[in-house]
């Protein structure tokens, strides 16, 4: 999985694998459902008029209720679910703190959302490669020479249709 | 509605409700509308805004789709049955994006349609656009 996706599954078979570096991977479960899912975000850049210095928190929202939205479509529900939540290193010192940013949004989030966090691996400075099993909820984490992780850089807000308002 | 001033005086500020059940949402749209100069109230569901839209005016309504209780569908199907609010302006913000959803909402008698992230500015514009 690359940045910006969100995939979900219920099948005893599926895995979801991704590497991470300065961006951060929401693993969320839900036990009863057997349904989970994951996320893999970089806080984007704000639009070029409205940017002030910092991340766009709404891009990250977006990719966490795509993936809440998803699991619920798969009978999970929101109350029962558990997260995990892995990567925001810091390694490319030209981003500054933009691993402990991402970091910091995911974690308020789960807070906010009253999503129990029942595991974190976050932040320092090392690359991480994640393997998911969303049926059953097992992470496994292991951390990967930086060289391997993608040079995440955070992207303009997606130029499509997003944010656009149509009146009937 | 309290949009009519005396010469002179500041007009009143567009009354915004807001209806998502992420408090993460709720924050970040409370945010980038009270800094536009709006005034916003907010609801965690359908059923909740149902209820408090029975005993207070807004100007506009921005509602998300997937909520627990009563969605966006039902909420904008119970309001354009009521006297009270057959008229208002009901926006829909959601990470929905299937022309079925947005055929819908239309058809429950939804104002526009706005796919998640929101753009600040489009919002602000939307909304004193269908704001009366």
């Amino acid at each position: 999985m690359i940045q910006g996706q969100v995939r979900t599954s219920g099948a005893d078979d599926v895995e979801f694998s991704t590497i991470l570096g300065s961006c951060v991977a929401t693993c969320l479960f839900d036990p009863v459902a057997r349904v989970g899912g994951m996320n893999h975000f970089l806080l984007a850049q704000p639009p070029e008029e409205t940017r002030d210095g910092g991340f766009d928190a709404n891009y990250g929202l977006f990719l966490m209720e795509l993936l809440i939205n998803e699991m619920m479509q798969q009978g999970a529900i929101k109350t029962r679910m558990k997260g995990r939540l892995y990567g925001g290193a810091n390694i490319n010192a030209d981003l500054g703190e933009i691993g402990s940013a991402n970091a910091a949004f995911a974690r308020n989030f789960l807070a906010g959302e009253g999503i129990e966090k029942v595991f974190e691996d976050l932040e320092g400075t090392r690359a991480r490669r994640i393997q998911f099993r969303p049926a059953s909820g097992l992470v496994r984490c292991r951390e990967v020479e930086p060289l391997a992780a993608p040079r995440d850089k955070p992207l303009a807000r997606p130029q499509s249709a997003l944010g656009n308002v149509e009146l009937f | 509605m309290s949009q009519s001033q005396s010469t002179g005086t500041q007009p009143a500020a567009t009354r915004v409700l807001t209806v998502d059940d992420s408090a993460s949402m709720r924050a970040l749209l409370r945010n980038a509308l009270v800094s536009r100069g709006f005034e916003v109230e907010q609801c965690e569901d359908g059923q909740e805004a149902l209820e408090w839209l029975a005993g207070n005016e807004v100007d506009v309504i921005i509602t998300d789709i997937n909520m627990p209780r009563l969605d966006g569908f039902g909420l904008i199907e119970r309001l354009r049955s009521s006297a009270l609010h057959a008229d208002r302006p009901i926006l829909v913000l959601t990470t929905e994006s299937s022309d079925e959803k947005k055929q819908r909402a239309r058809q429950a008698g939804a104002t526009g349609w706005i796919v998640k992230p929101f753009d600040a500015e489009k919002l602000t514009t939307a909304l004193r656009r269908v704001a009366h």
